[in-house]
């Protein structure tokens, strides 16, 4: 694989990113009001409650998984699914296809630059915000470590069901409702609207079996439990691990069956 | 020229109406998903929301059903945004390939001209949900029933409405300025998802911006304590249709204002 030509595409996608920096300055703003919000939310909630901890989770422990999680919703965002069904409709898939790079690839590699002015910009300051915010509750140590090779897998679970769901719009050509059921189902499932810990048993069980934990849950859990065994800590990354071979394998032999298929309108 | 009173705008309406509907309905499939994506939506907001309650079983002196009663009062009265006004979001593409030009040569009020050509039919799917979810929690609340109160609760809701709609508009209105008003745009949007809380949890700070700046409070909180603790009702809760009106007011002269702006794209 000839990486350089990648990178291209991810030095591209730096300068885009730094073409709009207002909306930038609007989205550090918004997402600060939006933690806010959280903040004040679940302190009430814990207030009311009566007691410190509620499923093995303290109030910090909450904030900084429902910070973080938002943090790496908007760092893992690609939105992919837009992407690929205007491509349909407009009919630009057509050149797209054309190129010498597989589709997958060159839709990967085109939003990578945002992936890093969204981690340099977003996601870096609110993790040392937060880690500040509590006094230092998240452990610095080699969960870090783990916790990026986390994410890593988390991104490109999240990749492949987007793409999965993306080429589903060349049969249906319905963008919307497409892509707010995906993102429904993942936030929900993963854990990023309301910590994993605090669904009933039936369901967490439920969730366990689903990809959807991967992406949120796993690389939080294991940022924040500093005291984890190393087992418990390489079954979640093995858990990644086989989710990540599995959707990779089957967004790409759906989307090899589907190309056969695709009908559009000029371009 | 005749001269363009409400009925003629009603009239206008209809026929515009018809013809968005008649389009919708050439995209079957998209809109049957759609409609899917929205019930989705609404259903993970519930779960999410009974996960919470499970956990705990009040927040602030507020017990489960008087959520849910305030839970239900937000899904009806941001149902209007949802359905009239939803072409808000592609504002910002009209501006930018220049096809808002067309509107600015029309003999009838560009604001309504412009929001009149979408009607969003997934919103009556939210509606029958909050309706729902309201009636539910009224019947175990034990709130009884008379004409006066379902003749407030209607004059409450209508007014609680205009103030989404109205920041719904001051977002999509930045467009004018920024270009990009999709993330101020998807701020406002994820603002309503904390409509459905009292107040009461905020800080002072906070419950001072929230009442009067981004004025989320009155969507649901203070309306429906009209309803909800009829003994001891706030002022604000009195002034809500008086703010609500105002926002409105406010919203459709900065849209007017940044439209009059408008110098199209040359093209």
């Amino acid at each position: 694989m000839n990486l350089k030509k990648y990178l291209t595409f991810t030095r591209a996608g730096i300068i885009e990113a730094l073409q709009f920096r207002l909306s930038f300055v609007v989205m550090v703003a918004g997402n600060l009001l939006y933690l806010i919000v959280v903040y004040f939310l679940w302190k009430a909630i814990y207030a009311s409650s009566g007691t410190d901890i509620v499923n093995g989770m303290t109030f910090t422990d909450t904030l900084i998984y429902l910070v973080l999680a938002t943090a790496l919703f908007n760092f893992m965002e690609m939105y992919t699914v837009w992407e690929m069904g205007r491509n349909i409709q407009s009919g630009k898939i057509v050149l797209d296809l054309l190129k010498p790079m597989e589709y997958r690839n060159l839709l990967f590699w085109s939003y990578s630059g945002g992936f890093v002015t969204q981690f340099l910009l977003t996601f870096l300051p609110t993790f040392i915000a937060v880690s500040i915010v509590t006094h230092g509750a998240i452990h610095l140590g080699i969960n870090i470590l783990y916790f990026i090779i986390s994410v890593v897998m988390a991104i490109v679970i999240n990749y492949n069901i987007d793409f999965l769901v993306g080429t589903v719009c060349l049969y249906t050509e319905s963008i919307w409702g497409i892509n707010i059921m995906k993102q429904v189902v993942v936030l929900l499932l993963s854990g990023a609207t309301v910590p994993i810990a605090f669904f009933p048993d039936t369901l967490k069980t439920v969730v366990y079996w689903l990809p959807f934990q991967s992406i949120y849950n796993a690389p939080l859990s294991i940022l924040l439990d500093a005291e984890a065994e190393p087992k418990a800590v390489f079954t979640t990354l093995g858990i990644q691990l086989v989710w990540c071979i599995v959707m990779t394998v089957l967004s790409k032999a759906f989307w090899k069956t589907s190309l056969r298929q695709i009908t559009v309108n000029g371009g | 020229m005749k001269r363009k009173n409400l009925s003629f705008y009603f009239r206008i309406y209809c026929k515009i109406l018809a013809q968005d509907l008649k389009s919708k309905m050439s995209y079957r499939a998209d809109f049957i998903i759609s409609t899917i994506g929205m019930i989705c939506t609404n259903i993970s907001g519930f779960i999410s929301f009974w996960i919470m309650f499970r956990n705990f079983p009040s927040i602030d002196g507020w017990n489960y059903y008087e959520i849910l009663f305030l839970y239900g009062f937000s899904l009806i009265s941001l149902t209007p945004v949802q359905c009239f006004f939803d072409n808000n979001w592609s504002l910002r593409q009209n501006v930018y390939t220049g096809d808002f030009i067309k509107y600015c040569f029309r003999p009838i009020n560009l604001f309504f001209y412009y929001q009149s050509e979408v009607f969003d039919v997934k919103g009556l799917g939210q509606l029958a949900f909050g309706i729902g979810t309201l009636v539910y929690a009224w019947i175990k609340l034990g709130l009884g029933f008379s004409v006066l109160m379902l003749l407030k609760l209607i004059i409450f809701l209508l007014t609680a409405s205009l103030i989404m709609i109205a920041l719904q508009n001051a977002a999509a209105a930045t467009c004018f300025w920024i270009q990009n008003s999709f993330y101020v745009l998807d701020l406002a949007y994820r603002f309503r998802d904390y409509a459905k809380y009292p107040v009461t949890i905020f800080s002072k700070a906070f419950r001072f911006i929230f009442t009067f700046v981004m004025p989320i409070a009155f969507i649901a909180y203070y309306p429906s304590l009209v309803i909800l603790r009829p003994d001891q009702i706030p002022i604000l809760s009195w002034l809500s249709p008086v703010i609500g009106v105002l926002f409105f007011w406010i919203s459709y002269k900065i849209w007017m204002y940044g439209a009059t702006r408008y110098s199209g794209t040359g093209s």
